[in-house]
């Protein structure tokens, strides 16, 4: 390929300019804009066209692959992640952009190239964390406190919440704060199931809180209850950053949006100031430069880091911000563990639509957050809950054939196990370790020309006992539900008693918080230490990975960042 | 990531499109215009004769028996042949050399198996023998299964460690044919049941367009009476 000229004509300051249009960058763009702040946005990926992305109300044979995709690809494993009906618009790989692993680890990364990032097609549970997920190391004496506490935050939530939309219930669990809920859709007759299981069983099992709204609001419509949210919402009934926050704020005259733009490093001045940054313009492949009073790194959490890294220069031998040496240090993701079982008292239930509001519509959150000294695992987790007739889909019936052979004897059994099968996935916190970091691989380069990240990961005893305990609890529920354990085998159990770091997709930390700039790159607000004017808004700021999905603390925390930021900015401070 | 061009026509396309602003603008929601999109789609695929693309007139007519012996047709729906399973294939087939290559090889092989057999080709060969050969199929894949899983363990376990005698795999002399039929099962079952027949079959009746979401109490009830909460 050719060497890339450079093109810096546009010389326009903004106010501030954000990386990344996922929940940090759509936040921010939102929140800024309303200030009137003059806002450039840039995004790795295209814009988004919702008519042609989003598929909730596609079925099979709109195709003549039937989500087998061209040529048949997801029969060899070269299919779209969670299939191709959803709106992932990236995955596990992409294509050019590669990133390395060190010898050892295994760590597996979830990017999404488009605007609006993850929030396209993400699960969309929406859980605050607890007050005591603030101060874990007080609890426990494992990992690290945060600058802030919940009463911080709690404001923000509220915002976030009332602003994105969220269905739940108010329930007073103190492992899970409640919030500012839209009316949460009934238990279906799996989960009503599994609750009587749980009240048996001690485990609390409550309305699931997902970032979906049952009334309408600010011109979205509630949802109609198709089900399929990870193929995206035309409605927006779902919250997507792209729909909810971006293309209003490109209403508002605000905010210019500059797509295919790739972001390879921030730029400073002598003064100790960020003045904008550098991207490649994926059109012309050529380099350009952003200029802004502010800059705003939301581009997801390790990804935030990497730019970081690469902004090196004399004074900043390690990468900006980072005279801690903590930048991609204390990198976390979720432990995962599943279990499935098939549920007698399900067989030959008449039929109703399942679907839904796309997710489960009950969930169970960390019931045992004061019996720790019982437990031999330091932190929580929480369980989400899988079942119902699903829309039937390619791959969906290869096990139960094989099992059943064919002809009338195979169709009869497909069908009546059809829906009577019942899944738990637990979601934990690991405990921050030294082991899991990232750092810049000296060796790769992107197609942009751009170094990589090379990823080193290592779940410790905390996590996998922790994983024990989901397993045990897992199987406990569903006997008790009178079913039938049909996960893991004994020496499957070796090899998959918990996720590969990173297949959660909560991978948060790298930039983290803390008080002082000696052991964190950024303060409370999102700020780095060493550089006013320089803010990650992403997973990135994140000091622990309680058991509670990232997403809406990362609206949240993006929210008072740039509440502080404009406050800043007005005092003449950044 | 670029999908290619989906099969849709411009007014299925414009139809979702009207869905979706009627509902921003009015907040309501015209639950009879949803439920029309699905019905267009099917509409839009009763249309023309296929053209096969692949296949030879022999080998299609295999697929197409093999489709109604893999799901027949019952009190409840049709076969796969109806919901178009050797279609499917077909069209793949068309785009992927690899899948095209499996299915020749795969049909090849079935013919000259039912030959030493039954002196026939498989779709000329009478009902009985097809069965017959399917389930020897399905017998040896079986088998072939357990032994991996038998390898499998003898490799991990501790006691065997050093022991190398069983990860030697014994060749079933229906190997080639086994592997051929995992694959027209699973083309075949998936093309099934991603049909409008197949969704009748199963009675899947989600992905609709409801103003409020509700939980029949007979499903509850019924499920409640069998479980141990009763
Ligand atoms: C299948 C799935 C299910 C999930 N379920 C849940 C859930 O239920 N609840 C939950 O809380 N979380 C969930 N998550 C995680 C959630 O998606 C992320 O936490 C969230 O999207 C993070 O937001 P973000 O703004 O940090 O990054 P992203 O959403 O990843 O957005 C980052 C954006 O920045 C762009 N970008 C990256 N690099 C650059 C660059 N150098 N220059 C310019 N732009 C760049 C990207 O293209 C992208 O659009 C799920 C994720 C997946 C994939
Ligand atoms: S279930 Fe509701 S939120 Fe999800 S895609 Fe359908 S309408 Fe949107």
């Amino acid at each position: 390929m050719e060497p890339m000229p450079q093109n810096t004509s546009s010389q326009e300051v903004y106010d501030a300019v954000v990386v990344g249009s996922g929940a940090g960058g759509g936040t921010a763009v939102h929140v800024l804009t309303a200030k009137g702040l003059k806002v450039a946005l840039l995004e790795a990926g295209p814009m988004l066209d919702v008519a042609t992305e989003f598929k909730e109300h596609k079925v099979p044979t709109d195709y003549d692959h039937r989500g087998a995709e061209e040529g048949g690809k997801s029969y060899f494993g070269q299919g779209k992640p969670f299939g191709f009906f959803s709106t992932t618009s990236g995955g596990w790989q992409l294509e050019g952009e590669p990133y390395t692993v060190g010898e050892g680890s295994q760590f597996q990364w979830f990017r999404s190239r488009i605007l609006g990032g993850r929030t396209n097609h993400y699960g969309r549970m929406s859980f605050r964390f607890a007050e005591y997920d603030f101060k874990p190391y007080d609890k426990d004496g494992l990992g690290f406190n945060w600058p802030i506490s919940y009463q911080d935050i709690a404001p923000y939530y509220d915002k976030a919440e009332e602003f994105i939309g969220v269905a739940g219930t108010r329930e007073n669990v103190p492992s899970c704060p409640d919030g500012k809920f839209h009316a949460a859709p009934p238990p279906k007759v799996h989960e009503m199931l599994v609750k009587k299981a749980c009240d048996k069983l001690g485990i609390i099992c409550i309305a699931n809180r997902r970032a979906v709204i049952t009334k309408n609001l600010n011109g979205r419509a509630a949802c109609h209850y198709c089900g399929q949210c990870g193929r995206g919402c035309q409605t927006a009934s779902a919250y997507s950053s792209a729909q909810v926050q971006v293309f209003p704020a490109m209403k508002t005259g605000k905010l210019k949006v500059f797509d295919l733009a790739m972001v390879r490093e921030v730029l400073t001045d002598n003064n100790g100031k960020a003045t904008g940054v550098l991207y490649i313009d994926k059109k012309t492949r050529t380099e350009k430069i952003i200029k802004a009073k502010v800059v705003v790194l939301a581009a997801s959490a390790c990804e935030s880091t990497r730019i970081l890294l690469n902004s090196k220069s004399k004074e900043f031998p390690n990468g900006l911000a980072n005279g801690s040496g903590m930048l991609g240090r204390y990198l976390m993701d979720t432990v995962g563990f599943g279990l499935s079982g098939t549920v007698p008292a399900l067989e030959g239930m008449p039929h109703y639509n399942t679907d839904g509001y796309g997710g489960a519509h009950l969930f169970m959150p960390w019931w045992l957050w004061d019996k720790h000294n019982k437990l031999d695992f330091p932190r929580g987790y929480h369980i989400e809950i899988g079942g119902g007739y699903g829309m039937p889909s390619v791959g969906g019936y290869h096990g139960a054939a094989r099992r059943f052979g064919y002809g009338a004897n195979m169709k009869s059994k497909i069908r009546e196990s059809y829906g009577t099968s019942i899944g738990f996935a637990g979601r934990g916190e690991m405990i921050p370790n030294i082991h899991s970091y990232c750092e810049l691989d000296p060796n790769v380069v992107d197609k942009w020309g751009i170094p990589v990240l090379k990823f080193h990961f290592k779940w410790t005893d905390y996590e996998w006992k922790q994983a024990r305990h989901m397993e045990k609890t897992f199987a406990d529920i569903i006997t008790t539900m009178g079913g039938k354990v049909s996960g893991l085998s004994a020496s499957q159990r070796e090899s998959q008693g918990i996720s590969i770091p990173g297949t959660i997709i909560h991978e948060v930390g790298g930039a983290r918080m803390g008080k002082s700039a000696k052991d964190s790159i950024l303060n409370g607000y999102c700020q780095t230490h060493e550089m006013k004017n320089l803010f990650v808004m992403d997973g990135a700021s994140f000091a622990s990975n309680p058991d509670k999905n990232p997403t809406l603390t990362i609206n949240a925390l993006a929210w008072r960042a740039c509440d502080y930021l404009a406050e800043e900015m007005k005092k003449g401070n950044v | 990531m670029s999908n290619f061009v989906p099969l849709e026509t411009l007014d299925r396309r414009s139809l979702i499109r009207t869905i979706a602003l009627g509902l921003t603008a009015l907040g309501t929601l015209d639950v009879e215009a949803a439920q029309h999109v699905h019905t267009e789609t099917a509409a839009e695929k009763a249309k023309g004769p296929y053209k096969v693309k692949t296949f030879t007139p022999a080998e299609y007519k295999t697929l197409q028996r093999l489709a109604v012996l893999i799901v027949p047709p019952d009190s409840v729906s049709g076969s796969a042949l109806d919901a178009g399973a050797p279609e499917f294939i077909d069209t793949l087939a068309s785009q992927n050399q690899q899948i095209a290559d499996i299915f020749h090889g795969g049909l090849a092989w079935l013919d000259a198996e039912m030959r030493k057999r039954y002196s026939s080709t498989f779709v000329a060969a009478k009902p009985e023998q097809q069965t017959q050969m399917l389930d020897a199929l399905v017998e040896a894949g079986r088998e072939l299964a357990e032994r991996q899983n038998e390898e499998l363990v003898y490799q991990k376990s501790p006691i065997y460690k050093d022991f190398t005698g069983y990860t030697v795999r014994r060749a079933n002399e229906l190997g080639a044919g086994v592997a051929f039929f995992d694959w027209v099962r699973k083309m075949t079952v998936d093309a099934f049941y991603t049909s409008p027949i197949g969704f009748k079959d199963l009675n899947y009746i989600g992905n609709r367009a409801l103003s409020r979401y509700v939980v029949p109490a007979e499903a509850m009830d019924y499920a409640m009476k069998r479980s141990p909460f009763a």
